[in-house]
């Protein structure tokens, strides 16, 4: 593994109060982190240590049930690890309390293939949406929102409904979405699952324009073209192990 | 809070019929509790004006007292003979000496203030005078009652006794029996209610189940989460409370006060008092109700 986890390896012995300020440039930090779903034999992650830094761009490939899923959903404290630790943002989130998962997933925006758009509101009501939720005024709402829209692309159509969109522009809708309250980090789970090559290429490009604002960005994909041609880190997962993990990756030897 | 307020009136829009059920399932099953209250008010009030089921009543003479029993008025060495009977006796647990001018009040009390200007003056239809000093005796146990009233018949000064349980024992029976009636059947309907919220709030999370989705990924708040279905149950309870203490009220006013007052009016009915004490408890189980089960189930569906 490129990154080595011996300098904060200390937080073994640390209270997560203190903690090594390496730790708070690594955003994201799993310590031998193994998540075995209750009946079944073979963990989904085993012994995963990963560490990605502030402003990185990391994909996180590898076949169905390697594992990628559950590496996410671990991020977004929806599950604790069976064992080991998971570090978001300096804290250890799976001794977080449930009162301050709220506050945690207020740092993290997500975006999945699926869009998950709220059908019977428009685009910057879905945008907006988010704000609302987590008690933004209308003030801020209201200034916010067009200049995300922009960001991603889609101005002039505020006002369209979700079902009027392409597949790439609702993918667009969503990134706004998630992206609206300037996360520290953007979650992506296959983003470009629905979406064409050349649509995906647009997503792609947006997606590498907000790391460049200093968001990092953990993707999950299968999408082979895309990986080798952005030129990023990759973390491949095999079984749940982690196989390689390649500064400047392409998806896989065989390709 | 825009948009918990608009969640909420399209969630009491979208679940209409349910919420329809449990609203009217509440409030009959809230009218019928507070039946059952008013209803032992009413049982206390009896007891009160006529002693328990316990209880005997021994009148004593009074001056110029018609019944053959008695030659004059009471004297205070009689008194002392009764008293000194009663101490001895088995049969009873305690006694006290009701004197003409508490019997004379609680008349008074039981005609309302309407009719006080009836007890003064020269032609009042009664005066202190006219009604007697009685003992009151309470029994250890309301199956050994003989000794005592035979006993204290003979005795000097006694006028006559009366034995309370066959003016007040079939009363309290079919008071019990409403109370138990109404409250039984209130249990059934609140157990029934409480299974209706619990399907509601179901329905309504599987209907919201996108955006409650959404909500939890970016960081709303459980309260913020759970806020609207809280509210729901709020809002549903309120209109059950309001409807059944309006009917409640149309009981107290067309049924108590214009009826049974009137026919019945030797019976004291319960009051203003009773009905507000009945209402206070119908608001508080109400919403209680309809949250409890709430504040349940949106832990369990709505788990962050």
């Amino acid at each position: 593994m490129s990154h080595d986890t011996s300098v904060a390896g200390a937080g073994v012995e640390v209270p997560t109060r203190v903690v090594p300020w390496r730790t708070l440039l690594r955003v994201i930090r799993f310590e031998k982190v193994t998540k075995t779903y209750p009946g079944t034999g073979a963990p989904a992650l085993d012994q995963v240590s990963v560490d990605v830094e502030k402003g990185e761009f990391v994909f996180l490939v590898g076949a169905s049930g390697s594992g990628k899923s559950t590496a996410l959903r671990l991020v977004l404290r929806e599950m604790r690890p069976t064992d080991g630790r998971v570090y978001v943002a300096g804290k250890e989130i799976n001794r977080l309390a449930g009162w301050k998962v709220p506050r945690l997933r207020r740092q993290i925006g997500t975006v999945f293939q699926d869009f998950r758009l709220l059908q019977n509101k428009s685009v910057a009501e879905n945008v907006a949406f988010a704000l609302e939720v987590i008690g933004k005024s209308r003030s801020e709402v209201r200034s916010t929102v067009p200049e995300t829209l922009e960001l991603v692309g889609l101005e002039g159509k505020a006002d369209r409904m979700p079902d009027e969109l392409s597949g790439g522009e609702q993918q667009r809708v969503a990134i706004a979405r998630a992206f609206v309250n300037r996360p520290m980090i953007l979650i992506a789970d296959e983003p470009t699952g629905n979406l064409d090559p050349t649509t995906s290429v647009g997503i792609m490009k947006l997606l590498d324009r907000i790391n460049r604002t200093g968001t990092t960005v953990v993707m999950a994909t299968h999408d082979h073209g895309i990986v080798d041609q952005m030129r990023k880190r990759v973390i491949e997962l095999e079984d749940g192990r982690v196989i390689r993990d390649h500064a400047q990756g392409v998806y896989g030897f065989q390709h | 809070m825009r948009y918990v307020f608009s969640n909420l009136g399209q969630g009491l829009r979208r679940n209409l019929s349910m919420h329809l059920a449990v609203i009217l399932t509440l409030f009959v099953s809230l009218t019928l509790v507070g039946l059952g209250l008013l209803v032992r008010a009413q049982a206390e009030k009896a007891v009160d004006q006529w002693g328990s089921e316990l209880q005997i009543t021994a009148f004593l003479c009074r001056s110029d007292d018609p019944d053959p029993n008695c030659q004059s008025a009471v004297t205070d060495q009689q008194k002392e003979e009764i008293e000194r009977v009663v101490e001895a006796n088995p049969e009873v647990e305690s006694y006290y000496f009701e004197s003409q001018a508490t019997a004379f009040a609680k008349a008074k009390e039981l005609l309302g203030p309407d009719e006080a200007d009836r007890f003064e003056g020269p032609n009042a239809i009664l005066t202190e005078d006219d009604l007697a000093e009685s003992l009151w005796i309470t029994l250890k146990d309301r199956d050994e009652y003989q000794g005592i009233t035979s006993e204290i018949v003979g005795l000097d000064g006694v006028a006559n006794v009366r034995d309370q349980r066959e003016v007040i024992a079939p009363l309290l029976k079919i008071m019990t029996a409403m109370q138990v009636g109404s409250l039984g059947v209130a249990v059934f309907l609140v157990v029934a209610a409480l299974l209706l919220v619990a399907n509601t709030i179901r329905l309504a999370a599987f209907a919201r189940r996108k955006e409650i989705g959404i909500m939890r990924l970016v960081g709303a708040s459980t309260v913020y989460i759970a806020l609207p279905f809280l509210l729901e149950a709020v809002v549903t309870a309120l209109v059950a409370v309001g409807l059944s203490v309006v009917s409640l009220g149309a009981f107290m006013y067309f049924g108590v006060e214009q009826r049974f007052t009137d026919y019945l009016g030797f019976i004291p009915w319960v009051g203003v008092d009773d009905y507000l004490l009945t209402v206070a408890v119908v608001a508080v189980l109400g919403p209680v109700l309809t949250l409890l089960p709430t504040l349940l189930l949106t832990r369990k569906y709505l788990k962050v």
